[in-house]
């Protein structure tokens, strides 16, 4: 009774904290991490511990060296951490995950002032910068490993040398590769040659729908930036049938991208005509790319784009304030 | 479709500490100290000396200005002295300290005609009529608008956390918060009037739906936060959207208090002035209950009668949301005093302050539709012109934003920053234009 504490009201906050937020979202890709071991085996795993292990320690380290207070514990690097390690082939050696996992917190993210001051999704840059290093590794995609044939372990033979000597099979995006025929099924799934958790667009979901309910994002991104990027792949002509349309969304990144990474706090809009934008934004150019350009995968470089659009969205759309009239209205009352 | 506004928060309500307590008489202890500051503007001036005799219901402040209220003694006794003493607001005022000689001897007003518009608004003046759900606004003030009025609401949302005072008045006194209700829309002139009931309180409904009539309807809404703030509640019956800057009645509509209708039937009917009140005393570090306590009565009191407990990390006066934390319990009982919580940790649910996350729940919530993220960037870099475009004075301090923010950021105090910030602002241009 002796300290009574004073303070501003109001005086009583909501239960959700940075620090639960970020576990929520870490938990909702967890059903992506497991799929990802289920049809690569326990170097999936490896690689994804390596890139949560890199960004945490390159948080860690970049406070350190500014003797800020530390951040690691608001897990929001464990979640770039497992996003970027999601985003990376099976076949990749060791130390990509790990300078990956280091660029997207130390430079991406702290560079620029931390949390919530990022300009881009810290573990997309991060992608992207690895697949302009490392343009083989990070377009090596491989068939599912076969746990009957005792191939738990298999991908490991990658961890020094990468891709080399394993049986490429296909690239990532159905609509880049027209020798390859995926069965929907197995692409929705996850039966598919991928990224480590590209694959599986029921993981995805599952995850998803649970951030979704959750309200930790906000569902309008995902639904408008898929519904986006399939009326204009549609419009561009690249559909051989209408059979692949659901081919086209279970495949690549769109899944991941759209739930997971479009939907990033620090660099999505904040109101709801700069979310439609945003995310209209990033399928459209999704299609683009995806449809008629250089790249495989245009996801990445869509979303990396509208982020950096969304300074310039925040900053000329603003909600209508309770109460303001517009301005002919007030004009025509004098 | 609930009836409800857009956005707000739903804080745990917490009404269940108190709400099945009756109302009881807090026992009056033997030194009262009323303060003249009971109400936004001037303060009474003190209209006793000290060594007077004075009696309950005796004048003891008188209004200063017309945005002022009159101010009542609530027992019978010796003016001891005339000081500075704490608000529950912060600062100070001064207070008539009168010494209770417990034989409660009583003066009250000149009967009315209850019929008579004048002779009503006249008495909400003369009966220190203030509006009794914090705000303190004096009621004599709302009652003589200059636009036309034509409808009456009266907020019994209650929507603020823990307090039950209106709820338990609903319960105990509903035929005369109708005829004290009937007496508004006589002063006021208007035909309609319509009383919100949040919907988390269904024995209220209840109870009032049953004494609708033709002219006073009973709204059930839905049990959001602020649902009881006027803008909101206005669009939330009405439908009507009180402009940017304006005053509910820039709509046709004047909206008050479930209390203050109560307290305008006591002054009406039996011609009491206010000097008494309900209120909650609630949280989970003390006992609850409540009281029906007379103004005057210090925080010292309440605390020592309801067993608080000693691992209290708050007293806030007022509600949670809207309230003001108290730094010693000095501060007396006002007309305003909806409540005094004694809360503990637990209840707070405080963390350390943290970096934005840009996540836009304080956007989401905001029932103003402002975005208090970009506020309190600006009011940290300092750029006073970029606060015009963010219509900082739309803010009505509800407080959703900060109790939404998973950063804990005191979104609310940068506002206020803001708005100052904006004033000196427009101070400035005004002077420069005034220059030229």
């Amino acid at each position: 009774m002796k300290n009574l504490q004073m303070s501003v009201s109001p005086h009583i906050t909501a239960r959700p904290t940075t620090r639960s937020i970020m576990i929520e979202v870490v938990i909702a890709l967890l059903p992506a991490v497991i799929a990802s071991v289920v049809f690569y085996g326990f170097y999936a795993l490896f690689i994804t511990l390596l890139s949560v292990g890199a960004a945490v320690f390159g948080e860690a380290l970049y406070n350190m060296m500014r003797k800020r207070k530390q951040t690691i514990g608001d897990f929001s690097a464990v979640v770039t951490g497992v996003l970027l390690g999601l985003n990376l082939p099976v076949t990749v050696p060791f130390y990509v995950p790990i300078i990956g996992g280091f660029f997207a917190t130390m430079v991406v993210k702290m560079l620029f002032g931390g949390i919530g001051r990022n300009f881009a999704n810290p573990a997309l840059t991060a992608r992207i910068f690895l697949l302009l290093a490392w343009a083989g590794f990070m377009t090596s995609f491989v068939s599912p490993i076969n746990w009957a044939n005792g191939e738990a372990f298999k991908y490991f033979e990658c961890a020094l040398k990468g891709a080399d000597g394993v049986a490429v099979v296909t690239s990532a995006t159905r609509l880049s590769d027209d020798s390859v025929i995926v069965p929907v099924l197995d692409a929705f799934l996850g039966r598919t040659g991928g990224s480590l958790g590209e694959t599986s667009a029921l993981a995805l979901l599952i995850g998803g729908i649970f951030l979704a309910i959750r309200k930790i994002i906000d569902w309008k991104i995902p639904v408008v930036f898929i519904a986006t990027t399939a009326f204009f792949t549609l419009v561009f002509g690249k559909f051989q049938n209408g059979a692949e349309l659901p081919l086209l969304l279970f495949s690549g990144g769109l899944m991941l991208g759209s739930i997971f990474m479009a939907t990033d706090y620090s660099t999505s809009p904040n109101t709801f005509w700069g979310v439609m934008i945003y995310a209209f934004g990033c399928g459209f150019l999704t299609a683009l790319i995806r449809s008629f350009g250089g790249y495989p995968e245009g996801v990445s470089f869509a979303i990396v784009l509208m982020n950096i659009l969304t300074p310039l969205l925040d900053k000329f759309i603003l909600p209508k304030p309770f109460g303001k009239q517009k301005k002919e209205k007030v004009k025509e009352a004098k | 479709m609930r009836i409800t506004f857009k956005r707000g928060v739903h804080p745990n309500a917490n009404k269940s500490l108190s709400q099945d307590f009756p109302i009881k008489e807090f026992p009056c202890p033997d030194t009262l100290y009323f303060s003249m500051s009971q109400h936004i503007g001037a303060p009474a001036k003190p209209a006793v000396n000290v060594g007077d005799r004075v009696l309950r219901g005796q004048l003891i402040g008188e209004a200063s200005g017309f945005v002022s209220a009159n101010v009542f003694s609530s027992v019978s006794g010796t003016v001891k002295a005339i000081v500075n003493n704490p608000t529950a607001i912060g600062g100070s005022a001064v207070h008539v300290v009168v010494e209770n000689d417990r034989k409660y001897e009583e003066v009250t007003l000149e009967p009315i005609d209850v019929n008579d518009k004048e002779a009503i608004k006249k008495r909400i003046f003369e009966a220190g009529i203030v509006g009794m759900g914090g705000a303190t606004f004096p009621t004599h003030v709302k009652f003589a608008p200059k636009e036309k009025i034509d409808v009456l609401l009266i907020n019994a949302a209650e929507c603020e956390p823990y307090i039950t005072c209106d709820y338990r008045l609903m319960l105990e006194k509903p035929a005369e918060i109708f005829k004290g209700v009937e007496y508004m829309m006589t002063a006021l002139g208007v035909e309609e009037a319509y009383i919100g009931i949040e919907d988390n309180k269904p024995r209220a409904l209840e109870i009032m739906a049953n004494m609708e009539t033709d002219k006073i309807k009973v709204v059930p809404l839905k049990a959001k936060y602020p649902q009881g703030a006027e803008k909101q509640l206005i669009y939330a019956i009405l439908r009507r959207t009180v402009p940017m800057g304006a005053l509910p009645s820039a709509v046709g509509v004047i909206v008050d208090n479930l209390h203050t209708a109560y307290s305008i039937y006591e002054a009406v009917a039996l011609n009491k002035p206010l000097y008494e009140r309900v209120m909650t005393v609630s949280g989970r570090g003390a006992a609850g209950g409540n009281y029906l306590v007379k103004t005057g009565v210090r925080y010292q009191d309440i605390f020592d009668y309801s067993d608080v407990g000693e691992e209290i990390r708050k007293v806030i006066s007022g509600g949670p949301m809207m309230g003001f934390s108290q730094a010693n319990l000095l501060p007396s009982v006002c007309k305003g005093t909806s409540s005094l919580l004694f809360l503990k940790e637990e209840e707070l649910n405080e963390s350390e302050i943290s970096q934005c996350i840009n996540c836009s729940r304080c956007a989401k919530a905001c029932p103003m539709h402002l975005m208090p993220m970009m506020i309190e960037r600006v009011v940290n870099r300092e750029a006073a012109d970029e606060l015009e475009k963010l219509n900082v004075m739309n803010c009505i301090e509800c407080g959703c934003c900060s109790y939404s923010c998973p950063a804990k950021r005191p979104l609310v105090a940068s506002i206020k920053k803001a708005k100052i910030m904006f004033k000196a602002e427009a101070a400035k241009k005004a002077a420069k234009g005034g220059n030229k």
